[in-house]
């Protein structure tokens, strides 16, 4: 197996590693849904269905590191896969350590598939894990309800599934000794596929005799053979594997096929079978009836298997209408798409301008079209725009097992409750609030959540609730990181930040205290033993969650928990903007970090030490910040001079823009700058305007920085 | 080893080079790295660029900086008129514009007429310099217009 896919100019002529990534990625989703699955999992009420799904993502998973040669994935694929049948035929009860055993699996994976992608990492050592699950398979806990497990029937594939153990009765040693089963092979489209498994026989010399048994055509598609072994059926299965698919293989107990899913009535007398030992192999089947008849009678099991237990045969429904109606796309796709549409809304906006000057009596026609253009650019750039937008559920849903495994290790009791999980992001902004939220949700289970001991010694519920809320208020989209722990202490802080010689007077008010905690370096050294050590690069996560253009807030209410707010654009590519004038040149300044603006007048501009100027508004004096020099803008009528103020708020401090004039407010498309050429001070992008022209966007915040320097 | 005799064999190959002029100067560059060739128009200006840092247009949707060659080797003067052209070059990953006087031609130049230029001190550095071509009575300066602009001291990139 391992052969075809590093050989990739064998005979085949398939390159199977143009399919890698698909791989890849279903691979991921499905250790995803799995880990969600588990983390779900009620152990004491099992549910057949979600047994089954979780069954299904590791087979998934199986099947196809099998058939791209990845066979450590494989291999442990495989064992938890055996875990997993029994589970859901009930022959083992689910404990808490099989789920861990199961999670740490997913993990091992993980990092598989990831050093497969070639990410890099160690070797990942499954040795420990794979002696964990076998020695589960084997059975700490006894079998529940020896007699009534028969194979579930399913729907879309007669046989499909039927694990090793499948038909074996109860009682009977199931997977060792010396006995006769009968194999059943199929549906295949290539009868002598089947044949390779008797030259398999002939091979390997301990793995028993095998003869073929005459055609069932009753089982069309289908090649029955009598073996005669002491080998372990999922051994076999596995040698198998190498001629034709696991689910294509079917066990049974020889004789006694009656109780396969497949089979309408009792096969024929085994002795029968003696007579073609020998002309068997080769020999095609003449009864190349079409599957789907034998599909549709395994969806009704015949009454005479009476000790069956039918499965519900809606497992898959679901997953499979989802699939059909969702594509995968690549983001790079994507983001082509979002750029041409960009084009259009300029080229629109361009066309929009130049018709202004045009009289409607005469080009009515003309005006109408262009109304309606407008229109349609607007729709289809919201639409194209919401493709980008995924929901919050695929950051919320890390944290479940991230919070239980930190819990566990901190001895805490914490639940997690997630709101809003609906809420769309855009794809780029969700790839890059994931850490900074990483960090939070950590923050409150080591910091904020008490130990349960403590808890019921305060009052309160002794397991801990830590909320995750995603919202939307007015073009941003809010999360919030809630505890009810135990909050921050306010005294603490103060004594803290002047120890690090940050100067923090009583006077402060508490969100000026909470706010201590953004400060750089603040509380790394001891935090281990301090209460409110929350700093621990709390300043880094400000700092991100600012360059995605966001704030931070904190509330705290000490014994009561602390809430910290995120505050993000809904969108990354585009901005609302405030265009404004200097000299010659246009420049835009995010709407969302424009507070105000108004006229000025000479007096009201006073400086300090000459140079520092000064500007007050509204009790507050707030510094200039006159864009003309920051950009160098040439004059031409030097008897000009700026005559407005726009204030402008970043990283909590406020600067006055001095600016010739306001242009507007428009939706502008964010573009790189960097791509072509380098970082530019004070810009954090360019957009094209609507005569096509370039206009570089303000770095807001790096404006306030320059202000305080 | 295949693998470098093959590239060998190339680079004994005649190549193509786009001709322009700077002022009475005629300068060539390989035509592979050549996107197209618009007229000027007025970049929007980059506050504390290096002088021939003309700033970026708008390239079709993309951000595209403006080098003033004319500025960056000294020439005398830099007028912009009708005749003025940017060259769209292609360079690594990178979209870069050059503002040149004029766009003369595109000749195969065969490497035995590939003379090396003399060691002197001069605007353009003689790293960046593949070579002085004879063109009938013509002196084409062949540019190594990538790693020029990729230099540190253009100060295109980070």
């Amino acid at each position: 197996m391992a052969d075809t896919s590093t050989d990739n100019s064998s005979a085949a002529g398939i390159d199977l590693s143009q399919f890698y990534q698909v791989f890849f990625e279903e691979a991921g989703e499905n250790l995803e849904n799995m880990e969600q699955l588990l983390l779900e999992l009620d152990i004491t009420a099992a549910d057949d269905e979600e047994m089954n799904a979780i069954f299904r993502c590791a087979h998934s998973i199986k099947g196809g590191a099998a058939t791209f040669g990845f066979s450590d994935v494989a291999e442990l694929t495989h064992q938890m896969e055996t875990l997993l049948d029994k589970l859901r035929r009930h022959e083992l009860v689910p404990t808490p350590p099989m789920v861990d055993v199961l999670l740490q699996s997913g993990d091992a994976l993980k990092a598989m598939l990831g050093r497969h992608q070639g990410n890099g990492g160690e070797q990942v050592d499954t040795s420990e894990l794979l002696t964990n699950i076998r020695a589960m398979v084997a059975g700490e806990a006894p079998p529940v309800a020896p007699v009534a497990h028969v194979p579930a029937p399913r729907v879309e594939a007669p046989v499909a599934q039927a694990a090793p153990v499948a038909a074996v009765p109860a009682g009977a040693a199931p997977t060792s000794g010396k006995r006769t089963v009968e194999l059943r092979v199929g549906p295949l489209t290539d009868m002598s596929l089947a044949d390779n498994l008797v030259e398999l026989f002939k091979e390997i010399a301990d793995l028993g005799t095998i003869s073929a048994l005459p055609d069932d055509p009753s089982l069309a598609g289908y090649r029955r053979f009598k073996v005669d072994t002491a080998s372990n059926e999922s051994d076999m299965l596995d040698l198998f594997t190498f001629h034709v698919a696991r689910e294509q293989v079917t066990f049974l107990p020889f004789g006694q096929a009656v109780a396969a899913p497949v089979v309408a009535e009792p096969v024929a007398a085994p002795e029968k079978g003696y007579g073609f030992f020998d002309d068997a192999p080769g020999a095609p089947s003449a009864n190349h009836v079409a599957t789907p008849v034998v599909a549709a009678e395994a969806a009704q099991p015949k009454p005479v298997a009476p000790a069956a237990k039918p499965a519900a045969p809606k497992v898959d429904k679901p997953a499979a209408a989802l699939e059909a109606s969702t594509i995968r796309v690549s983001v790079e796709k994507v983001d082509q798409l979002i750029n041409l549409v960009g084009e259009l809304v300029i080229t629109q906006a361009m066309l929009a301008q130049n018709s202004r000057g045009l009289d409607p009596v005469v080009y009515q026609q003309l005006v109408t079209g262009l109304t309606d253009l407008d229109r349609n650019t607007r729709d289809l750039q919201e639409a194209v725009m919401s493709i980008r937008m995924i929901p919050m559920s695929t950051v919320f849903s890390r944290f479940p097992r991230m919070l239980r495994d930190l819990a566990n290790k901190l001895g805490k009791k914490v639940e997690l409750v997630t709101q809003g999980e609906a809420t769309e992001l855009d794809k780029g902004l969700v790839e890059k609030i994931t850490d900074p939220l990483t960090h939070l949700v950590r923050n409150s289970c080591d910091h904020g959540v008490e130990m349960p001991a403590d808890r019921l010694a305060k009052g309160k519920p002794e397991v801990g609730t830590i909320t995750l809320a995603a919202s939307h208020q007015g073009g941003s989209i809010v999360i919030e990181v809630r505890d009810d722990g135990r909050g921050l202490n306010r005294e603490k802080l103060l004594s803290k930040a002047r120890e690090k010689g940050i100067d923090a007077p009583d006077s402060m008010t508490d969100a000026e205290v909470w706010s201590l905690i953004f400060a750089p370096g603040f509380s790394t050294a001891d935090q281990v033993t301090d209460v409110s050590g929350r700093g621990v690069g709390m300043d880094v996560v400000k700092k991100n969650i600012a360059s995605l253009g966001g704030t931070v807030e904190i509330d705290s209410a000490e014994g009561y928990g602390m809430r910290v707010s995120v505050r993000l654009p809904l969108t990354l590519a585009i901005m609302d903007g405030m265009s404004v004038g200097v000299g010659e040149e246009v420049y835009i300044l995010p709407l969302s970090s424009v507070v105000e603006s108004f006229q000025v007048s000479e007096e009201m501009v006073k400086t300090i030490g000459g140079s520092g100027r000064v500007v007050e508004v509204r009790d507050e004096y707030m510094p200039v910040v006159e864009l003309e020099k920051v950009f160098q803008v040439p004059r031409f009528d030097y008897e000009h001079t700026s005559g407005i103020m726009v204030v402008v708020e970043a990283e909590s401090g406020r600067v006055a823009m001095l600016v010739d004039e306001l242009l507007g407010q428009q939706q502008v498309v964010v573009k790189n700058l960097e791509t072509n050429y380098r970082k530019v001070n004070d810009v954090s992008g360019a957009t094209i305007m609507g005569d096509g022209r370039v206009a570089l966007i303000l770095d807001v915040g790096s404006l306030v920085r320059r202000s305080r320097h | 080893m295949g693998m470098m005799e093959k590239l060998d064999v190339q680079a004994d190959l005649a190549r193509e080079y786009l001709t322009f002029r700077l002022g009475d100067e005629e300068y060539g560059i390989d035509i592979l790295k050549v996107q197209e060739i618009r007229g000027y128009e007025n970049p929007t200006r980059i506050a504390n660029a290096p002088h021939f840092l003309k700033g970026v247009v708008n390239l079709r949707g993309t951000i595209v900086p403006i080098v003033d060659l004319r500025m960056r080797f000294g020439c005398s003067s830099a007028e912009y008129n009708a005749f003025t052209v940017s060259i769209i070059l292609h360079i690594g990953q990178r979209t870069i514009g050059v503002v040149v006087d004029s766009v003369s031609d595109v000749m195969e130049i065969p490497p035995e007429a590939i003379r090396h230029a003399p060691e002197m001190s001069s605007a353009v550095d003689a790293d960046y310099l593949r070579g002085l071509a004879q063109v009938g009575e013509r002196m084409v300066i062949l540019l190594d217009i990538e790693s020029m602009l990729m230099s540190q001291d253009m100060g295109l990139i980070d």
